[in-house]
């Protein structure tokens, strides 16, 4: 997976088998997870909409027909650390990236968007499901 | 020293206690475990926001740290085994911990347990809190290390902590795990995350107003003048206060403080990557028994001989 670049359509579809095998995706969302939220990087956006806690349709670059709950933008090095095996400090994780950005107000880091509300509501699952793009890259 | 649980039957050498203390006027019965000769130098350990001392049970399991020092791990307050005091009607009232009712709190405990000389050691909350002791109570301690320390620490005090709609035990862990380097054990991160769990509702929110509220000490630095030495110590992983603020709290405080940053570990030390972390400290253990010791500015793991992963793809 290393060899297949990081939002193309093979990565993508690599990363929703290793979300829809994930055990601990299983745990932490049941099958309640119902949302949707994108990832963007650099300017290209990509809507993961999630049902009963897996990885449903991942929709590139989503219209004015689509709505979504919330989601993370960022560089694509951000995102490249991001992804790394053992990623450097402060883009090792989405909470800490987005501190180092909305709180330091630095560059090169992520950013949340969205309803801040179901961000926390559906925390766990949805860090999870970001995490899963470490492992998917790295497999 | 080893993560790993004792053989069947092994029973570790740490033992728990009750203790009654009073703070600002209130009875509490307060929750400890120590280990280590009752004659050691009494080192006491605070917890991290919404924990509770188990966090410290590496620490206190590690038997070279424990033939010199008495390692004291006590649970503050509302949090663990320390249930909230009996006169007061904690329930009408949103939990808030501030920077006084705090500093009182370690300095009662520690008078309590008759400390003579203490050394304190406290991560997160606990690190920042080495400012208002060495401030209020500058000739209290031997010596002051504060981990994950900062002048300043914003950003965490947030009403989702505490929001009906919300889960607050797994947000409130979970909002951390990435304040741990992913180098440490994932078994040791797992139990930090697990600790956390455990706290009541909106015990985190409460200790985090003293995080990111009520602690500030950007242009009051000067007023830290303890007698002690004092070493400031944060990890390279540690988003909320890395090591470039650790030098700048202990550039404020002046000569009696000392900057050392900690690579390859967060902002739980102790608990995310035991190993690692007593392997760090003992450098500075080893200084305030009165060994001759060189501490570097920045601890590696290659310094203290301690292996951690690698990659093993590009």
């Amino acid at each position: 997976m290393s060899d297949t670049e990081l939002g193309s359509h093979e990565w993508w579809e690599q990363y929703k088998e290793t979300v829809n095998t994930d055990k601990e995706m299983k745990v932490r969302g049941h099958d309640r997870f119902n949302t949707n939220f994108f990832v963007e990087i650099d300017d290209d956006r990509f809507l993961i909409e999630m049902h009963g806690g897996e990885v449903e349709t991942i929709v590139p670059n989503p219209g004015v027909n689509q709505e979504w709950s919330f989601g993370v933008r960022g560089s694509k090095q951000a995102w490249e650390e991001f992804v790394q095996e053992l990623p450097p400090a402060h883009n090792n994780e989405i909470i800490a990236s987005n501190y180092r950005t909305a709180v330091r107000g630095e560059d090169g880091h992520l950013e949340l968007q969205g309803n801040n509300k179901r961000i926390f509501q559906n925390l766990r699952p949805f860090q999870r499901a970001l995490d899963l793009m470490r492992v998917a890259h790295n497999t | 020293m080893t993560i790993e649980p004792p053989a069947h039957g092994e029973k570790e050498s740490i033992t728990g206690h009750y203790v009654g203390v009073e703070i600002e006027g209130v009875k509490h019965r307060v929750y400890y475990e120590e280990a280590g000769p009752e004659d050691g130098i009494p080192l006491l350990c605070q917890h991290t926001a919404g924990n509770h001392g188990h966090e410290w049970r590496h620490l206190l399991a590690d038997e070279e740290i424990t033939e010199h020092f008495r390692v004291i791990a006590y649970d503050l307050p509302h949090h663990g085994k320390s249930v909230p005091p009996t006169t007061e009607e904690w329930w009408t009232e949103d939990y808030t911990l501030t920077e006084t009712t705090f500093a009182e709190s370690i300095v009662s405990i520690a008078d309590a347990l008759e400390l003579e000389d203490p050394v304190y050691m406290g991560s997160s909350i606990g690190g920042n809190i080495i400012l208002q002791l060495g401030d209020w109570h500058p000739d209290r301690f031997r010596a002051l290390i504060g981990l994950e320390c900062g002048t300043h620490s914003p950003g965490y005090y947030l009403d989702w902590f505490h929001h009906p709609q919300v889960n607050i035990a797994e947000v409130s862990a979970y909002a951390c795990w990435g304040l741990m380097a992913p180098h440490g054990p994932e078994a040791a991160r797992r139990e930090t995350m697990h600790l956390y769990e455990q706290g009541s509702t909106g015990l985190f929110r409460g200790d985090l107003y003293y995080y990111s509220v009520d602690h500030d000490y950007r242009n009051k630095l000067d007023q830290v003048d303890p007698e002690c030495p004092v070493y400031v110590m944060n990890g390279e992983y540690d988003f909320a206060t890395d090591p470039d603020d650790a030098r700048a709290v202990a550039e404020g405080v002046g000569e009696m403080a000392s900057a050392i940053e900690m690579t390859n570990i967060g902002h739980f030390p102790m608990s995310e990557n035991p190993e690692l972390f007593n392997a760090y400290i003992k450098v500075v253990l080893d200084e305030i028994r009165g060994e001759d010791v060189t501490i570097p500015e920045r601890l590696t793991p290659e310094k203290v001989g301690v292996s951690v992963p690698e990659a093993t793809t590009e």
